[in-house]
């Protein structure tokens, strides 16, 4: 045990996992240091929800059901139309063809 | 003590005689924990931005759907519900979704009637001198910061809206802070008259109505009362709201998990397939083992810590990559999945929310199965008859 305990890999072995020690502690520091940010944008983020009156996130504004899914009624994704792109999750990694929603956009704007 | 010690010891001499196996799986291990590790932190981080905005919502929010579509309220509503016991204010709101086709996507058009509901605004929300609009003053607005950044938009800079056969001058008056950009990446605020322009909402009718109650738990009996006297409508109260973010954000995740499973299980294949491979060295190390007196638990025991070591470093290094991932890089590759395609997204700033309930599963999924399978070719190699181990029979 004494040898091995004492070899250069061994010492490597040690400076790795001190390292990934330092690593995990850094990172919860800067995790809790993230919450105590977060809650000192408490009053900005209730300002913010109570003037539009929902907290659903603007992660995306492709849909109404995307951008507002605590408040679409249910059966929303199917309302929007017979031919709808899958946007929610599959084809959510490359994006329609502008073009293509261009052309839905002018039917929905100038009816 | 001293016998783990020396076990420990023995497990760390055979891992670093088998550096090319050893860093091969922590590297596969790390890999998989990573993948794991950032779908969780970054749906849990999703999560609790919806929950700090939670307080601030209504307790019950009134929509009407008509042929299964939303449809408007009547402002009137507003006063019989106020008068309702166990409700402490009721606000008509006016709100909606503008499609532009040259951004290919929608804004989402807000009314506030900054008169009524000034008193209740908290904190300073507009960059620098940016304000929102007066009371009463029309044709003025505050839009997000991405919104405003991809219209190519500074203060004091006016747009002017297409609205049917007419248009709408609106001015840029402030854009909101980064602080609250998850919120308002997409979002024209303005005075409710204006938003009514645009949404072409007559006078008379809102979106939806939204309820303040005194004790929320009264929110049932004040919706069954609702419910009968507003027939087809539909109540929202804000557990449901919450519900259904955890519920949205759990099928997304779940299916990310469920893409990443084949590469758990390949993982786990090939841990078996390395470690399965005893060497005719190996071998040859355990028949000499056991000639001197170690008992087949010892051996079991060394392997244990090898690959727990194993597990701990390759894990730990996954956590720590998919932290950097998801709360210094921006999730890239995965927040377009998990979202959703969209034209404008939000500068993704995001706080931590994951406990350590939730780290300790991840671990246990990755890590306890890699343990197990290495312990089988272990214990079947540890159990043959030394003779045969140092003669190199297979």
């Amino acid at each position: 045990m004494g040898t091995t305990l004492s070899t250069p890999r061994f010492r490597w072995l040690v400076l790795s996992f001190m390292l990934l020690a330092v690593a995990l502690v850094w990172i919860s520091r800067d995790a809790a240091k993230r919450r105590v940010a977060q809650q000192g944008r408490q009053a900005q983020v209730e300002g913010m929800v109570h003037l539009l009156g929902t907290a659903d996130l603007a992660l995306s504004s492709a849909s109404r059901w995307l951008r507002h899914p605590s408040l679409t009624e249910p059966g929303a994704p199917f309302a929007d139309g017979p031919a709808i792109l899958d946007a929610d999750p599959a084809g959510a990694v490359i994006g329609p063809p502008r073009d293509l929603l261009r052309g839905m956009g002018s039917l929905i704007t100038d009816p | 003590m001293r016998r783990q010690l020396a076990l420990l010891g023995f497990a760390v001499g055979s891992a670093l005689r088998r550096t090319g196996r050893t860093l091969s799986l922590a590297a596969a291990l790390a890999l998989v924990t990573f993948a794991f590790a950032s779908v969780l932190f970054f749906t849990e981080a999703l999560r609790g931005e919806f929950r700090q905005g939670l307080a601030a919502l209504p307790d019950l929010t009134v929509q009407r759907l008509v042929a299964g579509r939303p449809s408007l309220v009547e402002e009137s509503d507003a006063a019989w519900i106020a008068e309702m016991p166990g409700v402490t204010a009721v606000r008509p709101r006016v709100w909606g979704y503008f499609f532009v086709p040259a951004l290919a996507g929608n804004f989402t058009v807000v009314g506030v009637d900054f008169e009524r509901d000034w008193e209740q605004l908290g904190g300073h929300l507009t960059v620098g001198p940016g304000r929102l609009p007066e009371p009463g003053r029309s044709e003025e607005a505050v839009m997000g910061e991405a919104l405003a950044r991809f219209l190519g938009l500074d203060l004091g800079n006016a747009i002017t809206v297409p609205v049917g056969s007419t248009f709408q001058r609106l001015e840029l008056v402030g854009v909101f802070r980064s602080d609250v950009a998850l919120w308002s990446a997409d979002v024209i605020l303005a005075n409710e008259s204006d938003a009514r322009v645009l949404l072409q909402i007559p006078e008379g009718a809102a979106t939806d109505l939204g309820i303040w109650l005194s004790t929320p738990d009264e929110g049932v009996v004040v919706a069954r009362k609702i419910a009968d006297r507003l027939p087809g409508v539909r109540i929202v109260d804000r557990q449901l709201m919450s519900r259904t973010y955890d519920l949205t954000f759990d099928t997304r995740g779940g299916m990310m998990g469920m893409m990443l499973l084949p590469a758990l299980v390949a993982f786990l294949v090939l841990a078996w397939d390395r470690l399965t491979g005893v060497g005719a060295g190996e071998r040859r190390e355990i028949g000499v083992l056991k000639a001197v007196g170690w008992r087949t638990g010892d051996l079991l025991l060394a392997r244990l810590w090898e690959n727990t070591i194993l597990a701990v470093g390759g894990a730990g290094v996954g956590i720590v990559a998919a932290y950097i991932h998801v709360f210094w890089a921006g999730a890239p590759g995965l927040a377009e999945v998990l979202l959703g395609w969209s034209s404008l997204y939000p500068a993704l700033r995001v706080t931590p929310a994951v406990d350590g309930a939730q780290l300790v599963a991840l671990l246990c999924l990755v890590g306890a199965p890699f343990v197990a399978a290495s312990l089988v070719p272990a214990w079947r190699a540890a159990t043959r008859d030394p003779h045969s181990l140092l003669r190199g029979g297979s």
